[in-house]
């Protein structure tokens, strides 16, 4: 049955990586649109748990109910984010906006020790076990659910970044402030905007980690900010749809690295692809486009 | 129309500009021109608020502009057309257009596709381009594309930073012909240029900027055969 454990490793992956892909996504619209580098990325992941964990506690097993909460939790945390390392630094040089990141993250990380409690907290069953066949192909509910949260999410960014006034304003503030006010658009609000949705993006993918692995804790989102930040590496930091491929790309030589080892070099596989990757080609997947040869 | 009053702008330690002052009528084509260095487009983005000004002050539509953030100035109905064109290289000429429109929010989606329409009888080249990259664009096409943007948010005026930079004489020319038509389509027009003789050739009125004064002032014709001017400008 070794072709049967296979299929599942690369389910297992997909589900994984398309978990990865909504955290770089957000990683990749937070480092184009604003112009400046995130550390605090894990943090918000961990956030959008716990906003999700005390509704799911509060008003029963609601899935939209918790990815609302989240979203709306990781959201806000983007503003103060903003107003606290971004704003006042836009003009200064990247570094200082990068170590505010560091700092407000170990804040938020041991706030939440204290708020919330070191230890690891169970989360809730939402989503009841359930298996699904197609063929040789098995599929658990809950990655049903999260897949499907994933692409409806990523899709609905794609439509709102490429075919609305509001994408085409987002998009011009990354591609040039100077100009972006010069149009009359108004670029500190405009970046908070592009800042608040790539939180929003890593507190629903909280969410769904803490469903998946049916465990949350203060410090889930270490490791987690440091996979998105390899994903989207791998797509050239500002490129949201690579940025995704590269999160897929992740989890599943993950899981299909763990199936021939163990579980336990989960880290060693997705970071020393990234470490080859960034020797053999280092510029990620990405080929620019507007750049005239 | 806009009105600018002993403005000073250092740079660090650097003055920049040390009192200037003009004024520019609706209707009128200003030229203001000068060597490197001597603040002409520190004039214009210090109108546009994009950097501080030390003292001074710029009245727009008998409005104190001189302390508005720039993405309100653009909604009064100033537009900036940048030095160095500064479109958006990733987004398509069509976007590049439509990013021209937030600039004026009450612009209805009909008048957008009318503005859209007469930008490109005016700009024939980017009709055929329109899903291009901005990026992809030759130098002489983004500045069409620079100047199009701008007008799509139907200023009152339009101010122009060098638009010959970089260009050859003969895109040079159909881009002086269109600041022309542009004038004809009821727009004030406020122009910056090192090339003299062609801006003079077409304002109205003209200052000369030198080490962040004005130290001539006339009308286009006037400063054309001012003996100064030819000598430090028109290389005559």
């Amino acid at each position: 049955m070794l072709s049967q454990y296979i299929i599942s490793q690369v389910v297992n992956g997909l589900c994984q990586g398309f978990i990865y892909a909504l955290i770089a996504l957000g990683f990749a619209v937070i480092v184009g649109i604003v112009g400046l580098a995130t550390f605090t990325h894990g943090e918000i992941i961990m956030i959008g748990a716990y906003a999700s964990y005390y509704i799911f506690l509060a008003c029963g097993h609601n899935l939209i109910l918790g990815l609302l909460a989240s979203f709306s939790a990781s959201w806000i945390v983007g503003i103060i984010i903003y107003k606290l390392c971004y704003e006042r630094f836009l003009e200064a040089p990247e570094h200082i906006s990068l170590i505010c990141t560091i700092g407000f993250s170990m804040l938020l990380k041991n706030l939440a020790q204290i708020v919330f409690g070191a230890e690891k907290k169970p989360m809730l069953n939402v989503i009841e076990n359930q298996i699904y066949k197609f063929g040789p192909v098995e599929i658990s509910k809950v990655q049903f659910v999260i897949m499907g949260t994933v692409i409806v999410l990523s899709t609905t960014m794609m439509i709102i970044f490429n075919k609305t006034k509001w994408g085409i304003a987002l998009r011009s503030v990354s591609q040039n402030r100077e100009a972006a006010a010069l149009v009359g658009i108004n670029v500190k609000q405009t970046s908070m905007i592009g800042n608040c949705i790539g939180c929003a993006m890593a507190g629903v993918a909280g969410m769904l980690i803490g469903i998946y692995y049916q465990s949350i804790s203060p410090t889930m989102g270490a490791t987690l900010s440091m996979k998105a930040f390899s994903a989207a590496t791998l797509g050239g930091l500002t490129s949201v749809p690579l940025s995704s491929l590269g999160g897929v790309v992740l989890g599943l030589i993950e899981n299909l690295g763990i199936s021939i080892s163990t579980a336990s070099f989960r880290d060693v596989f997705s970071f020393g692809f990234l470490i080859i990757m960034l020797i053999f080609k280092p510029t990620g997947f990405v080929k620019r486009k507007g750049a005239r040869p | 129309m806009l009105k600018v009053e002993n403005l000073v702008v250092n740079y660090g330690y650097i003055s920049a500009l040390r009192g200037i002052s003009f004024e520019v009528k609706e209707g009128e084509i200003i030229t203001l021109i000068g060597a490197n260095g001597a603040g002409k487009t520190t004039t214009l983005v210090s109108v546009s608020n994009l950097i501080k000004k030390e003292s001074g002050k710029v009245i727009f539509k008998s409005q104190d502009i001189t302390q508005t953030p720039p993405h309100k100035i653009v909604k009064m109905g100033m537009c900036h057309v940048p030095e160095g064109r500064k479109i958006f290289p990733e987004l398509t000429v069509y976007e590049n257009m439509i990013s021209g429109t937030f600039g004026n929010p009450a612009l209805s989606k009909e008048k957008i596709n009318q503005l859209i329409e007469k930008q490109f009888t005016l700009f024939p080249r980017l009709k055929e381009r329109r899903n291009q990259a901005g990026g992809t664009l030759s130098g002489g096409e983004q500045q069409m594309l620079a100047i199009a943007r701008g007008l799509m948010m139907d200023p009152d005026i339009i101010m122009l930073d060098e638009p010959s930079l970089g260009l050859a004489p003969i895109i040079v020319e159909e881009i002086f012909e269109l600041i022309l038509r542009i004038r004809e389509n009821g727009k004030t027009i406020l122009l910056i240029e090192q090339n003299a003789s062609m801006s003079l050739s077409i304002a109205d009125r003209g200052y000369v900027l030198e080490n962040g004064v004005v130290t001539l002032t006339g009308t286009g014709k006037e400063l054309l055969v001012n003996e100064e001017v030819k000598k430090a400008y028109l290389g005559a």
